[in-house]
Parts: structure tokens; C-alpha cells; sequence
């Protein structure tokens, strides 16, 4: 099955990158058509009939997040989320760099909808050249009045900042984000309030992720039909997904939501490397539960349908681990990314995410009992559930779920590893001193 | 407002308010749930030690019960397995990188981490990998030792200092498990109140120096008394060990202190032990036991007779009314005082008093704007500073400030009008004026716009600039219905009309008719309320009973020198350093016949002395002190007297017998009854209604008998210029009335000054004074907070330091008809052009030795007297 391209439509051109190349496909149209015709009311009333859902991580209907924001006079904001910073995603990469004034207009009609008069772009640091690309493609919507004062005579103004990040990955989580773009420490904020009752500066605050806004101005264009037109019922729509690990050709992949996985994994990504068999993958970034060749390659790559299998779409983003893959190092590498990244702030996560790394360098190691595994599995179903945040979940999830679905191969790193620490003490002294001397 | 609704907690009905936390609620209702980083004094939840997680039916996941609100017929659980399990990985998350180090550690026998593990934890640890290390224990300031091994990350004492004292200077570096509690550059960190993250931290990561080994939990004793440092009056209990005083901690009173403390109260207590205590009686020809110092003592005042005076400062309501008595019953002499120099007359303070005038210290939480007025809450009564800023950060309250010297409360002010020194009477006039007269926006637009058009050199601009502010401080109280106003007592230092004007204010505003507003004083003296109530006033006994007039401080001290009075009777006051004008003090002081002074300490007053006698400090005294806010509190003794120190009472009413009058008074109680009875609007208050908080009189039934104000007027005539004003204080009059002083404000004197300038450099400055609120014996005597010990320097604005040559740290002398201190150089922005400021009762260069009672030009110059 070939891929459905409608975020990634006319992306191999270079000129897409440019106000002038982007109108040429037809690009603002449907902005000035919301500027000069749509209410607010109409724009949000499509966005949440379209049934397009968050396409950071939790899934949650964009257009029902907009209508909590309050309505009346006051300042109100729009965030995009660009922080993309989970192992595994490199979607939103791709949509800045290929086709940045899709996401602008896709703002800008959604900051109709939120009646936001500032929006920013909360990029990540790293992605400095795409953050280049976004500040030109600023530069030339407030050229030609589609951001600013007064955007074509409508008495609307926006003002649009690109905002880079300083580097955190709990700068993804939405207050985090919020709290890092008021200037202070990005930690996460205690919800509720939620951002659309109290976010950005006390104000109530839309935010969404790069690719949730990019699908924006289309919806508006050709109505929530035709957007249901694609996908599945709980899953409308199309969806970028970024396929990484031990695959021929890795990359973005524009689908349709809900095609079987292994059509994604064998069809577009090429399947195994030669002579290797897929062994299970994480479905929805690195923090989704990750799920066994057998328990997942035949499902369809939905919301609905990896959540019933005990894991989640997430951001969309697979990891494929053939035979070749220790699952305990792999569990050691996920964790030693959330280790990292913990802000601090709750204590099940800092402490769990830390405590887990030091068990499982143990188990790698073979300085650990199968006592430890069960140590090990236990300290997930503590973290799970009873954080400030789900960056804690974030580790545990996936952890968890590879002790439990790959026990035997924990044990039996640590049998290896306890033997041949075993046949390092009786053999490595006299040469380790003669090595030293 | 808030409903009343009943919650279910673990099969119990729970009364609670709608949207309180589910925490506070269960409390309340005997559910003790664990908590580490909730603590409300610190403002909203932050939800971050997950230690409070409770199962509410109909959420799926465990919510935190610091952060929930309550709602009608929420059904909680707290011990059901699904909590239980949860409390417990909470509690073994939190020990796997703390050290564990109970037996060594001084928390150890009072620390909340120990109590909740034992309570909630799991009674046995799995973690058997190395934990994490810092170098401990380092100092966060000379007074606060950190160990950041023990520290488990509750944002605590960052949160304190973040959005309680608002410093931010303690900040959380790093992030993860790597995280720890800091300040940029590791630098100390200096703030008044920083002793608070001591007794907020939940473990022991936080000690003071001062405590560090000194006792352990179960050797000590807690003892409530009151502070007496400062007019805060804060709530305190004192750690004593071996009778002795360890520590001072906090004893949360909402209607005084708030829950904190500020670090002179905290590490105060140390200078009680000093070596220059007081510790006995003392004749000139050196010790005496009591009989012959009491002997003497009456013997000198008996030869003083009328011509006798007392000055009462340190010293509670009793102390303060028995001195009273034996000056006016056993001496005939009606010169008491209780102020550093004059003050308002009776009829004045009367109205000032007026119970419905008065604003209790928990309006300021409610009240939409507070007008600071000649005062810097910082300096002068600090535990103020803190509720003035939890009221505008978190209730939104309007802050105005109208000081002489720019103040710690500057930066979130909606407004801030500078007057120059001695100079409040005319801002109040000028504000009473701008109450009257209604702005239109469009006229407050166009006195803006022409601002905008001026250069800031012109003369006019800072005239304007000030004008401009006191309309904004007109509109702020105008369009607000709750109104505190804070007003330092030395206003009154300015004159009667000053207090007169006040009170125009107060009228205007309607105050009196509010139940949330009111004035709210800022005294110079700890106990200045109940002294004046106990009648130790020049014209008003107890009561504020009218009396034979004396003489106030500076007539006193005239008489001294002019040998008019002979004996003076000085009670907890020392005027070569606190009281205007040292050298006239210094010879009236050397003219008396005979002079008697309580002391807690050895002075350069106690020097000149012919019998010494020793006060009691807080820590030892029993008696009432009077909070500003007219509620009645109790000091408590707590620790054992050193030396041959006596109960205070006792020596009093000893004296007052030697001089055969018999005040009745054998105990505290009996002397708390005899002051109880002497003032109407105290009747009924005893030991059981003042009880651990205090009570307020004005918020009893007796508060009916204070007496009237001859005239109900609310204008104030000045009984000096009431003749040739011929009217009362309206207004334009009072304007009018002060317009002669106009030729004193900073830009009138810089503007006239600028025509002086050609030929003569050196140039006069205005002088204004403030007293800082480390000046003193709580500095110089105390070994813990010598390094906070102010030197003398002289604050001036960038302007007139380059027109002096002047640069920061510069060595000066400033000068004044014949006396001069020295002072360092100290430029500071947000000083008006024209005037300077010194500290008033530094061990070296005291300012108190510049001022006479009037407004004081001072030269500085670089040649060293």
C-alpha cells in the first residue's frame, strides 16, 4: 500500500519552503477564506466534527481542547508545540523543514478558532536550521499580512513568535512548556487549572503539536467530511509516521490511519535487515509499552487498536528491534534517557527513573538476582499512575512491559554476565596486574 | 463566598468548605494524610512529593490531597491497599537517596520524614545501590548550614524564598535526581527572614549553625512567649535546654505573625547571654544587692520629687504602669514618657486610638490598598513586609508607598511618592487635596503627556513627577474599598498637624466606617501601644485618662540640662543612642542630680548612671505587651533569670514601696489585675482571655468605654496655628499652611541650589534618617549576626555625588553646625536629587548625633573630622 501524502503533498519541492512556492499549490487560500468568512464558532465547530486528534502524544480531540478555552475579553494564547524530543519521532522535523508555512497558516486559522491574538513556536534547540526556516517563513506571512495588525482587514491581529528551547525534553510536556516560555525553570505545573483555563502568563492557552496544526488548514478547506474520508472512525485522518531502528529505509511515512502495522514496518520501511527477524517494537515512541512482533505487527496502526493491545500510538513513532537487539539493554537505554531527562520535580520519577537505571546497569552487568528483576518490575507499577506528570510513565511504561514480555531474556543476560564475571575473577587478576605494571 | 458542604472520609463525615483542600479538610476532620511539600503559608499546592495521594471514588487514578478541592459529597479513601501502596512507594522513593543518617542528624527525634516513615513507609528498604553524594554539610549563609544528601527536594524553603520573602535567591540547580537546593555562584544567601527555611525544611538538610549539636529533641522543652525585638510582636517559642534558650522557632499566629519569623527574632535570643548584661544591681562605687540598690534608688527619687521624670521604653504593659505610678502617686511629678522624642497630645491619640479607626494586622490580607506612610516596614517592623507582599501577590492588593527614603516595598508599588525628610505633613495635604478634586482620564492624559515633553533635569520634572504620584495614590484609595494604611510613628516627630493630617486623610477616606480599614501604626518602641494605654504619656494616665500636663522627651530633656528637673528614672531606654540630639543628651544627662536606669545591657547611658538595675529580656519576663494593632499578648518566661536578676513587677512595686506607696502588686497576675483595672477599655482581660494568641480589646464588649475625643470634628485643629489660622484643617488650608514649607522639598531645595552652586561646591544636603534593623545591641552583641552589623554610610543620589565628586565607598564626614559623623558613600538610584541618608543608633557615627528636632542640612565633604 502506497502512502496517502496530504501533510507531505508536493513536499520533494524545494520552492514549498517559500510564501511564493507554498501559494503556488494553492497555500493561504483557506486562510484568507477563514480571515474574510469564518467565525470562530463555524471554525471550531468543523475542527471538532473533523474528529482530528493530538497528534503529540495523547491523542485528545483538537477541536474539543479549543472549546474549553473561555470565551470573552482577555488575553488568550496559541502554542505549538515543536519540541519534538522523544526518541524515535522526527515527524514534526520534517513538517517544519518541508512545508513551514502550512504550519503557520494552520495557526494562524486556529488562533481564529482560540481567539488568540499571540501565538508561539516552541522549538526545540537542536532543530536549529528548521528553526532558521521557520523565522524566515514568520518573516514573509508578516510580509504579506497574514500575521500582524489588522491580517486582511479583518480588525484580527496576531503576532507570532519562534521560540527556541533550551534543550530539555520535559520541555515537550505542554506546562513545562509554558513555564520554560514565561523565562522560568521548565518543570511541570500542577493540573488543573488546565492550560486552556490558565496557561501561557495566567491566560487561558491552546496547545497543540506541529502536526495537529499543520492538518488545520485543510480540514477547514474541504470540511470535516472529507477528512473523515481518511482513516479509521476513532482514528480520522492521515498521520505522519517516523520508522526508525532495524529497518531497510527508515523515514517518514504518510498513511492513513489504521492500515496494518506490518504494512508500514515491511511495505514502506523495507522490513529486516537481511537474515534478521523482527522481534517487538515500541509503536508510539520510545515511551509507548513496547509490543512483541506476534502481538503487534498484525494490528492497525490506530489509537484505538494500540491502546487495546496495552499501548498507545503516542507521537507515532515506531522502533523496530530485530534479534540482534538485547531487550535489557534496550530497557537500560530507555531509561537512562528518562534518568536524564527527569526534571526533578515529583519524587516517583525522579527517584524511580534513577533507581531503575541502577538496577538495570546491575542486571547488564550480572551483579543482579532474578530477586532484582521482580525489584525492578515493582518499582514501574510504583512510578505508574502516582506522578506530577507522565515522564515518569514515560519510562515505566515501556520498562515494565519489556521485564514482563521478555523476562527470560533478562535472566539470561544475567546468567551471562554473572558467568563471565565469574570466569573474570578467576582468571583476571595475575593478567589485569600485568597489563597495570 | 465559600459553602459549607460534608465529605466522606474513610466511611466518616467530614465538614469542610467548598474549595478548601481535601488535605486541610481531613485534618480538620482528624484524617491526618502525610504530606512533605505542602505547607499553605507557602501559597498554592505544588504537588510535587506525591506523598498525599488519596483514592476519591469516580477518579480513576490517586490524586494528590494537597491540590484537590473539596466538593459536596466527594467519598475519599486514605488506607485503602491502593493508597497504602501508593504512600509507601512514595516513602521508599524518598529514602533511596537519602542517607539515613538519623543518629547523627540534629532533626533526628522531630523530623517529619522519620515520623512518616514509620507511619507510612515500608519498614524495610530494597535499595541496595549506591546513593548520591554532595560535599555536606556546606554553608547557605553564615547562619544556615545545608546538607544536600539529607535534602529530599520538597521545594520548601525555594518556594520561601521565591514567593514568601521574594528574594529568589535559593534556586534548584540541576534537574533529575542530580537536583539540589542552591543560589547562583554559590553565594551566601543574605535576606532577613532566611532563618524560616530552617524550620520549614521536613528533614534534616537545613540547620542552623546556631542549633547544630546544641540538643537533641528529647532534652528540650518549648516554651511560647512573645518577641520584644520590634513591634511585630511576633509569636515565638523558644528551645530551652538546662533553662537556657537554644533556638527560637516560629508559633504560627495568623492575626500577629503570619507563621514566620524574621532572623532577628530567630537568632536574637543569643545576645542574652552577652557580657554586657546587666546581671545585678549597680551603684556608682560599683555591685550592690538589691536592698541598697533599692534604697538608693528611692532615696534619689525621693529627693527628685516632682522634679523627677520617667522615661519607659523596653517594657511591658505592667512595667510601664507601675512606673507611672511611683512617678505620679509616690513623686507627684506628671513628666512620664514613653517616646524617643514628641509626639501627639492626647486629644490626638485619642482619636488615633478610636477603635473603629484601628485596622487589625489580617485586614491587610483582605484589603484591595495599602498606603504605606513614612515608614520602611523592612527596618521598622519586618514580619509586615512579608504580609504586605503575600496581600498583593496573592490577593491582588494595591500597594502605594509615600516614605521619605526609598523602601524595600518599591518594586511591586502602584505608586511610590518620595517627600523630602520631615516633609510628610505636606504629601498628606497634597493628598488630601487630590482626594477632593476628581481626575478625569482625560486630564491625567494630558498632565502626562506634558511629562513626556520634559527633560529630566528640568527643575519641574521630579515637582511633577510627585504630583503625578499623589494622584495615583488618590485614585488607588479612591476606587478601593478595603484600605490599610501603615504609618511609621515618626511622622509625628514632624509636629501635631502632621497626626492632624493623617486623620483629614483617614476621614476622607472613611475609614473608620469600614470594618476591613483602618490605620494600622508602626511605633518606634516594641511596646509603644500598651505603654501609652498604661498611661506612661506626658498628659494622658492610664486609660488615656486626662492628667496633670507634663513634659514630653525633649522638654524633659530641656529641664535636665536647665535644672529644672533633677531626678530622671530611665526604664529599657538608652538616649545616647536611640533619641534624637546626643549631645544635648549627653549634657542633660550630666547636669541631673540623680539618675536611675533599668537596663538590659551596659550602655554609654547605664555609664552615666548612679544605680543600675537589670531588666529581664523576653525570654525571662512575665507580663503584656500591647501589639500595635491593640492586641493584648502574653510574654512568658521561658528561660531561667542570670545572675541576680528579678522579676521586673517585683522590683517595681518594691521601689514604689520604699517610697511608701503600696501598689498592691504581689505577683504578675496581681500586677496584670491593677492595669487591667486602671483602663476601662481593658476591663475583664485576664491571663485565661489573653491565653496563647492575645486578645484584641478593641474586639470586646469594654471597647465601648474608650473615651470620646473632646471635639468630633473629624478635622484637626493644631492647637499651635489654630489661633492664627483661625480655622480648622480643611484642605486648602492645611495647603495653604504648608505651603512655606515648600522651599524644603528635595526639588525646590536642588533647584535652589543650582543657582547656589557657581561658587560653593560643597553644598548642603537635606538629611534624613531611618533606624536600620540591624543597628544595635541585636548586632553588636551578638556573636552569630555580628557580620549584619551596619557601619555608617551615607546614601545620596548619582546627581549630587557627581557634583560632590563623590564615589561609592568613599570615606566622608558629614557635618552639621559643629558636629559631624563619619560615613562611607553609598550611591543609590532611587534616591531623589537633594537629600541623604544615615543610620540612626550604629555603634560608630551614629546619625541620631546630627538631628535637633528640626529638619538638618548637612555638608559631606572628603576631609575626615
Amino acid at each position: 500500500m502506497p502512502e496517502t501524502r496530504l501533510l507531505l503533498e508536493h513536499a520533494e519541492d524545494p520552492a514549498l519552503r517559500t510564501l511564493a512556492g507554498y501559494k503556488g499549490y494553492g497555500g493561504y487560500a483557506t486562510l484568507e477564506k477563514a480571515y474574510r468568512e469564518l467565525e470562530a464558532d463555524e471554525l471550531l465547530k468543523e475542527l471538532e466534527e473533523s474528529g482530528l486528534r493530538g497528534r503529540g502524544g495523547a491523542g485528545f480531540s483538537m477541536g474539543k481542547k479549543a472549546s474549553f478555552l473561555p470565551r470573552g475579553e482577555m488575553a488568550k494564547y496559541l502554542c505549538c508545540n515543536a519540541d519534538e524530543s522523544e526518541p524515535g519521532a522526527f515527524k514534526d522535523r520534517e513538517l517544519m523543514q518541508r512545508n513551514p508555512h502550512q504550519l503557520i497558516e494552520g495557526i494562524a486559522i486556529a488562533a481564529i478558532a482560540a481567539d488568540a491574538g499571540h501565538a508561539f513556536i516552541f522549538i526545540r534547540g537542536e532543530y536549529d536550521s528548521q528553526a532558521d526556516i521557520l523565522d524566515a517563513a514568520v518573516a514573509e506571512a508578516y510580509e504579506a499580512g497574514y500575521l500582524g495588525k489588522d491580517i486582511l482587514g479583518s480588525r484580527r491581529d496576531l503576532e507570532l513568535v519562534v521560540h527556541r528551547g533550551a534543550g530539555a525534553y520535559i520541555c515537550g510536556e505542554e506546562t513545562a512548556l509554558l513555564d520554560a516560555l514565561e523565562g522560568k525553570r521548565g518543570n511541570p505545573r500542577l493540573k488543573p487549572p488546565f492550560p486552556a483555563v490558565q496557561g501561557l502568563y495566567g491566560g487561558p492557552t491552546l496547545i497543540n503539536n506541529v502536526e495537529t496544526l499543520s492538518n488545520v488548514p485543510r480540514i477547514v478547506a474541504h470540511g470535516a467530511e472529507w477528512f473523515k474520508g481518511f482513516g479509521t472512525e476513532q482514528s480520522p485522518g492521515t498521520k505522519v509516521v517516523s520508522v526508525s531502528g532495524r529497518v531497510r529505509r527508515p523515514g517518514n511515512y504518510e498513511v492513513e490511519l489504521g492500515i496494518p502495522t506490518r504494512e508500514l514496518i515491511y511495505d514502506l520501511a523495507g522490513g529486516p535487515l537481511e537474515g534478521c527477524e523482527i522481534k517487538a517494537f515500541y509503536p508510539g515512541g520510545s515511551s509507548s509499552p513496547v509490543l512483541t512482533a506476534d502481538e503487534g505487527l498484525d494490528l492497525p496502526y490506530s489509537f484505538e487498536a494500540m491502546a487495546e493491545a496495552g499501548s498507545m500510538l503516542g507521537s507515532g513513532s515506531i522502533i523496530v528491534a530485530d534479534d540482534t537487539v538485547s531487550i535489557p539493554h534496550m530497557a537500560l537505554r530507555t531509561a537512562r534517557f528518562y534518568h536524564h531527562e527527569s526534571c526533578g520535580k515529583c519524587t516517583p520519577c525522579r527517584e524511580g527513573t534513577n533507581w531503575t537505571v541502577k538496577m538495570l546497569e546491575r542486571v547488564v552487568r550480572g551483579e543482579a538476582t532474578p530477586m532484582d528483576l521482580d525489584i525492578v518490575a515493582s518499582v514501574q507499577e510504583n512510578i505508574i499512575g502516582n506522578c506530577l506528570c507522565v515522564l515518569g510513565d514515560s519510562m515505566a511504561m515501556p520498562v515494565g512491559a519489556m521485564v514482563r514480555k521478555f523476562r527470560d531474556e533478562f535472566e539470561a543476560v544475567i546468567a551471562a554476565a554473572t558467568e563471565a564475571s565469574r570466569v573474570a575473577v578467576v582468571q583476571g587478576p595475575a593478567e589485569t596486574l600485568g597489563a597495570a605494571t | 463566598m465559600s459553602r459549607a458542604v460534608t465529605i466522606v472520609i474513610d466511611g466518616r463525615e467530614v465538614a469542610a468548605t467548598e474549595g478548601e483542600m481535601l488535605h486541610d479538610a481531613a485534618k480538620r476532620g482528624d484524617v491526618e494524610i502525610p504530606v512533605f511539600c505542602y505547607e499553605p503559608k507557602l501559597g498554592e499546592p505544588v504537588g510535587a512529593c506525591r506523598m498525599c495521594l488519596v483514592e476519591i471514588e469516580g477518579i480513576p487514578k490517586l490524586q494528590t490531597s494537597c491540590s484537590t478541592p473539596v466538593r459536596d459529597g466527594m467519598v475519599v479513601h486514605t488506607r485503602t491497599d491502593q493508597v497504602k501502596h501508593a504512600q509507601s512507594a512514595v516513602v521508599e522513593f524518598l529514602l533511596v537517596n537519602h542517607p539515613l543518617d538519623c543518629p547523627v542528624c540534629d532533626k533526628g527525634g522531630e523530623c517529619p520524614l522519620q515520623d512518616i516513615t514509620m507511619g507510612w513507609g515500608p519498614g524495610k528498604s530494597r535499595m541496595t545501590d549506591p546513593k548520591r553524594h554532595f560535599q555536606k554539610p556546606v554553608e547557605l549563609s553564615p547562619l544556615v548550614a545545608i546538607d544536600r544528601e539529607r535534602c529530599i527536594l520538597c521545594y520548601r524553603c525555594v518556594r520561601f524564598s521565591q514567593e514568601v520573602s521574594e528574594d529568589s535567591q535559593l534556586q534548584l540547580l540541576e534537574r533529575g535526581d542530580r537536583t539540589f537546593v542552591g543560589t547562583f555562584d554559590d553565594r551566601p544567601y543574605v535576606d532577613p527572614f532566611h532563618g524560616n527555611i530552617t524550620d520549614l525544611c521536613p528533614v534534616g538538610a537545613l540547620t542552623s549553625y546556631t542549633y547544630r549539636f546544641r540538643a537533641r529533641p528529647w532534652d528540650i522543652e518549648q516554651a511560647g512567649t512573645v518577641c520584644t525585638l520590634c513591634p511585630s510582636q511576633c509569636n515565638v517559642s523558644f528551645t530551652v535546654r538546662d533553662e537556657q534558650v537554644k533556638r527560637a522557632i516560629v508559633r504560627d499566629n495568623p492575626d500577629v505573625d503570619d507563621g514566620w519569623l524574621c532572623d532577628r527574632g530567630r537568632y536574637g535570643f543569643e545576645m542574652f547571654a552577652a557580657e554586657e548584661r546587666v546581671r545585678g544591681p549597680r551603684l556608682r562605687g560599683g555591685e550592690a544587692n538589691w536592698q541598697e540598690a533599692i534604697d538608693k534608688a528611692a532615696e534619689a527619687l525621693r529627693a527628685g520629687g516632682a522634679a523627677s521624670a520617667a522615661i519607659v521604653g523596653d517594657a511591658s504593659n505592667e512595667e510601664g504602669y507601675l512606673v507611672q505610678r511611683i512617678a505620679r502617686e509616690a513623686l507627684g511629678s506628671p513628666h512620664v514618657e514613653s517616646r524617643t522624642s514628641r509626639g501627639p497630645g492626647r486629644e490626638t491619640l485619642l482619636r488615633l486610638a478610636q477603635p473603629a479607626l484601628s485596622a487589625r494586622v489580617r485586614d491587610l490580607d483582605d484589603a484591595d490598598a495599602i498606603l504605606v506612610l513614612g515608614t520602611d516596614p523592612l527596618h521598622s517592623s519586618p514580619i509586615l513586609d512579608l504580609r504586605i507582599r503575600k496581600a498583593m501577590r496573592r490577593n491582588g492588593a494595591k500597594l502605594a508607598l509615600a516614605t521619605d527614603r526609598p523602601t524595600a516595598l518599591d518594586g511591586g508599588a502602584v505608586a511610590a511618592v518620595r517627600y523630602a525628610p520631615g516633609q510628610a505633613t505636606h504629601f498628606l495635604a497634597e493628598l488630601t487635596g487630590a482626594l477632593a478634586t476628581v481626575d478625569t482620564p482625560s486630564s491625567l492624559a494630558t498632565r502626562r503627556s506634558d511629562l513626556d515633553g520634559l527633560s529630566p533635569e528640568a527643575s519641574s520634572s521630579s515637582r511633577a513627577k510627585r504630583s503625578e504620584g499623589v494622584s495615583t495614590v488618590a485614585d488607588l484609595l479612591r476606587g478601593a474599598e478595603n484600605i490599610v494604611v501603615i504609618w511609621g510613628e515618626r511622622i509625628g516627630r514632624e509636629g501635631e498637624e502632621t497626626i492632624g493630617a493623617l486623620l483629614e486623610v483617614a476621614g476622607a477616606l472613611d475609614l473608620a466606617s469600614k470594618d476591613g480599614s483602618g490605620l494600622l501604626e508602626i511605633p518606634e518602641l516594641t511596646n509603644a501601644r500598651g505603654l501609652r494605654e498604661a498611661g506612661c504619656l506626658p498628659d494622658a494616665g492610664p486609660g488615656f485618662s486626662a492628667t496633670t500636663p507634663g513634659k514630653d522627651t525633649e522638654q524633659i530633656r530641656a529641664a535636665l540640662e536647665s535644672g529644672e528637673l533633677k531626678t530622671l528614672l530611665l526604664f529599657g531606654v538608652d538616649p545616647l543612642r536611640d533619641f534624637p540630639d546626643t549631645e544635648a543628651w549627653k549634657r542633660a544627662l550630666a547636669a541631673a542630680d540623680q539618675i536611675i536606669c533599668f537596663s538590659t545591657f551596659e550602655t554609654a547611658t547605664t555609664a552615666m548612671a548612679d544605680v543600675v538595675l537589670p531588666l529581664e529580656t523576653h525570654a525571662e519576663k512575665d507580663g503584656t505587651v500591647t501589639h500595635p494593632d491593640g492586641r493584648l499578648q502574653r510574654v512568658r518566661p521561658s528561660a531561667s533569670r542570670p545572675g541576680e536578676i528579678r522579676p521586673n513587677w517585683g522590683v517595681l512595686a518594691e521601689l514604689a514601696l520604699a517610697l511608701d506607696l503600696d501598689t498592691g502588686v504581689t505577683s504578675q497576675p496581681s500586677a496584670l489585675a491593677a492595669l487591667i483595672n486602671a483602663v476601662p477599655f481593658y476591663a475583664g482581660i485576664d491571663d485565661a482571655a489573653i491565653a496563647g494568641r492575645g486578645i484584641r480589646w478593641q474586639d470586646r464588649d469594654a471597647a465601648s468605654s474608650f473615651p470620646s475625643p473632646a471635639s468630633a470634628a473629624t478635622s484637626f485643629p493644631a492647637p499651635d496655628e489654630a489661633g492664627e489660622s483661625g480655622a480648622t484643617g480643611t484642605p486648602s488650608s492645611l495647603a495653604t499652611r504648608r505651603s512655606d514649607v515648600e522651599g524644603l522639598t528635595p526639588e525646590a531645595l536642588s533647584s535652589s541650589r543650582a543657582k547656589r552652586s557657581e561658587g560653593a561646591p560643597a553644598s548642603p544636603l537635606l538629611l534624613g534618617t531611618y533606624r536600620d534593623l540591624w543597628a544595635g545591641p541585636i548586632t553588636e552583641l551578638n556573636p552569630p549576626l555580628k557580620f549584619l552589623q551596619p557601619q555608617q554610610r551615607v546614601e545620596l543620589s548619582p546627581a549630587d555625588a557627581e557634583r560632590l565628586e563623590l564615589r561609592s565607598g568613599d570615606e566622608v564626614s558629614v557635618a552639621q553646625n559643629g558636629s559631624s559623623v563619619r560615613a562611607q558613600v553609598q550611591i543609590r538610584e532611587r534616591i531623589e536629587q537633594g537629600v541623604c541618608f544615615l543610620v540612626e543608633g550604629t555603634a560608630e557615627g551614629n546619625a541620631n548625633a546630627l538631628l535637633n528636632g528640626a529638619p538638618v542640612e548637612v555638608q559631606i565633604s572628603k576631609e575626615l573630622a
